[in-house]
């Protein structure tokens, strides 16, 4: 946990105010992780079962998430064609924010 | 029944007369699989999907000396599901990346058809990017795509011969199904009801792949069962009713049978009434779709109780009177035993743990529901028993004539299961609106069984617990006295029918979640297996088998080492 506070201070130190993630932007992440993300990577992140755990994805990798959903990794198909930038952008709001770390 | 010597030899005789005929397979040749035992045509290993061979010299004896003969890459990662078809010396085999004629003799590749689909298909494939084998007829092998495509080869150079568009991948559908060949049609079901797609099953004639018709399962306004929907929203049109593993057939009766898929979304609120014919058994005419009667396993199904499973077809002794029966270990954890001529329920009893019902109420026909049931339906967070993925999953089960029993891989899973808010449906994207997280589980406590069921009673006569790893795998049943089944973890294995007990295994080199087969060449008995792991089961518990399983799909034959 202290390891996880730490990496989101460091997150926003690096990325400073202006990344910040609005609450729209992570309720949108929520309900686009809902539907497409959760069959596999389990409701609110609290079962991947065979996918990434995304609860511990590095906060400081922004630019890998964002590749891998946009053009697949591994077993998981790509999803730039569905998702808009903008979307995306709201998923990774959702995986950094407290909402998605505590679960709920 | 023992089966002699002197049997096998009039079934060897037999098989080689019927391999000298040079013809190609007929209806004759589907209607008689099983009785020419260097051949098998149909997916079940017969019309009614017993999964039984009556062959004989690999039993309990001899087992012992059963060694691989030949290996053959099949040079995929995806995942092994499917059955071989053998027909005159020559194996066909698919996965969800290709098709390959293979010398039985030897193991040397005749041909290969790859098939490509966009990188975005798996997106709207549930439950493993995999296919579950082909279908022959008339000099030609038939499959399904991923990408919702039907296609057929000329069986012996692997030239396409016609490809046939059933839907539109990007609208949620998707096909792994192994067609089925009856009465001089060919027919497939779709895949996609997580997807919120109206299901289908397709008829197309075999020789130009021109669709002859279409059966959407789920009744159009004004047909017969759409009154079981709302009338006053579109969720008949998301309904769901997947099709996505092969019906069994009897031709004497001419009604093949075609377990249907759960409805869509999961969450049930938005969907009020039976759902017909959703969680149901549709008994078809082949030549022409039509329904002739149904019976509907889970009205208003709010579980997803698929109830796609294998419907085994046999005669059993009911009170008495033999009876023409299907049955089903369904995923909603009741063993169901119908007249297959009318459809009349004549057992229903719990194989597995349920909690969501308590019984089947013999004279309706319907599960009566608990408060576990009334829970869920109010959007609880609630035990539920068995999980979502049921009392058994696809791995189908093998009925042996012999003993009268069912052999299964079952599962002993429930998990703590949700209902979500309803939101608006998005074309070719998920359509579910639950959650389904893993309940704590005491030391010891099994995760599925291997079990020998009495179809009538669904008592247990032997049940041996699974404390490592699911099995995905279909059983095979023989006339020596063996199961043949395979384990996540690479073994493949061979059991004591009678008791349960392991009597052989060999590591594949990789996960076993398909359906193994036996047959005979030039007078040997040989098992054949993919191995390959895959699948739903590889989807759920990566993290536990990546470190101890290597992916990578492969065809193994093996025999008795001689003397």
């Amino acid at each position: 946990m202290l390891a996880r506070l730490a990496s989101i201070a460091a997150l926003v130190i690096a990325c400073g105010p202006a990344a910040a993630q609005t609450p729209e932007q992570v309720k949108t992440g929520a309900d686009i992780y809902e539907r497409n993300c959760s069959p596999c990577h389990g409701a609110r992140m609290l079962d991947p079962q065979g996918a990434a755990d995304l609860k511990k994805f590095p906060h400081d990798q922004r630019e890998r998430f964002v590749n891998s959903v946009t053009r697949g990794k591994n077993q998981m198909p790509p999803w730039g064609d569905l998702l808009k930038p903008e979307e995306v952008a709201a998923l990774w709001a959702y995986v950094v924010s407290a909402e998605g770390i505590s679960g709920h | 029944m023992k089966f002699t010597a002197s049997a096998a030899a009039a079934l060897l005789f037999a098989g080689t007369v019927a391999s000298l005929q040079t013809s190609a397979q007929t209806l004759d040749d589907l209607k008689n699989d099983g009785k020419n035992p260097d051949n098998i045509l149909t997916y079940g290993m017969g019309y009614h999907q017993q999964r039984y061979s009556a062959l004989a010299q690999v039993d309990k004896k001899t087992v012992k000396r059963l060694v691989p003969v030949w290996n053959l890459s099949l040079d995929n990662n995806w995942g092994e599901q499917a059955q071989p078809i053998v027909y005159n010396g020559v194996m066909y085999v698919t996965n969800a990346r290709a098709t390959v004629a293979i010398e039985v003799a030897s193991g040397k590749q005749i041909w290969r058809q790859t098939l490509d689909w966009p990188p975005e298909t798996p997106r709207v494939v549930c439950c493993g990017v995999s296919n579950k084998g082909a279908a022959i007829y008339n000099g030609k092998v038939y499959r399904t795509t991923l990408d919702a495509h039907v296609v057929a080869y000329d069986a012996k150079t692997g030239k396409e011969i016609w490809k046939s568009k059933a839907a539109e991948w990007k609208d949620g559908f998707s096909l792994t199904v192994a067609p089925l060949v009856a009465n001089g049609v060919l027919i497939t079901g779709i895949s996609g009801a997580e997807y919120g797609v109206r299901g289908f099953i397709d008829g197309w004639d075999p020789e130009t792949g021109k669709q002859l018709w279409r059966h959407y399962t789920i009744p159009a306004r004004g047909e017969k069962g759409n009154e079981t929907w709302p009338q006053d929203n579109n969720a008949w049109q998301l309904g769901g009713g997947s099709a996505w593993i092969t019906g069994s057939y009897d031709p004497d009766l001419d009604l093949m049978y075609w377990g249907i898929g759960n409805p869509a979304p999961w969450a049930s609120q938005s969907r009020p009434g039976d759902n017909l014919y959703t969680s149901s058994v549709l008994a078809m005419r082949p030549k022409t779709g039509e329904v002739v009667w149904y019976y509907q396993f889970t009205p208003n199904d709010a579980y997803d109780y698929d109830a796609c499973w294998e419907l085994i077809l046999a005669e059993l002794n009911v009170q008495g009177k033999p009876r023409k029966v299907a049955m089903q270990l369904n995923r909603n954890g009741f063993l169901y035993v119908l007249d297959r001529s009318s459809g009349a329920l004549l057992s229903a009893k719990a194989y597995g743990k349920v909690n969501w019902a308590s019984h089947v109420d013999m004279k309706s026909g319907r599960p009566v529901e608990t408060d576990i049931a009334k829970s869920i339906r109010a959007a609880k967070a609630t035990e539920h028993w068995p999980s979502t993925r049921g009392a058994k999953n696809w791995e189908h089960a093998a009925f042996s004539p012999q003993t009268g029993l069912l052999y299964a891989n079952t599962l002993h899973e429930g998990r703590m299961y949700k209902h979500l808010d309803i939101k608006e449906h998005k074309v070719g994207e998920r359509y579910m609106f639950i959650e389904n997280l893993p309940l704590p589980r005491s030391a010891g406590e099994p995760i599925g069984h291997i079990e020998a069921i009495d179809p009538l009673t669904a008592e247990k006569k032997w049940s041996v617990p699974l404390t490592d790893f699911q099995m995905w795998s279909a059983m095979l049943a023989t006339g020596g006295g063996l199961l043949f089944t395979g384990k996540e973890t690479g073994e493949f294995i061979a059991l004591d029918a009678d008791t349960g007990k392991q009597l052989w295994q060999f590591q594949t080199g990789s996960g076993i979640n398909a359906m193994p087969v036996t047959y005979t060449h030039g007078g040997r008995q040989y098992v054949t297996v993919l191995s390959g792991i895959g699948g739903l089961y590889w989807n759920i518990a990566r993290e536990q088998l990546k470190d101890k399983v290597p992916q990578g799909g492969s065809v193994w034959t093996f025999a008795l080492m001689p003397d």
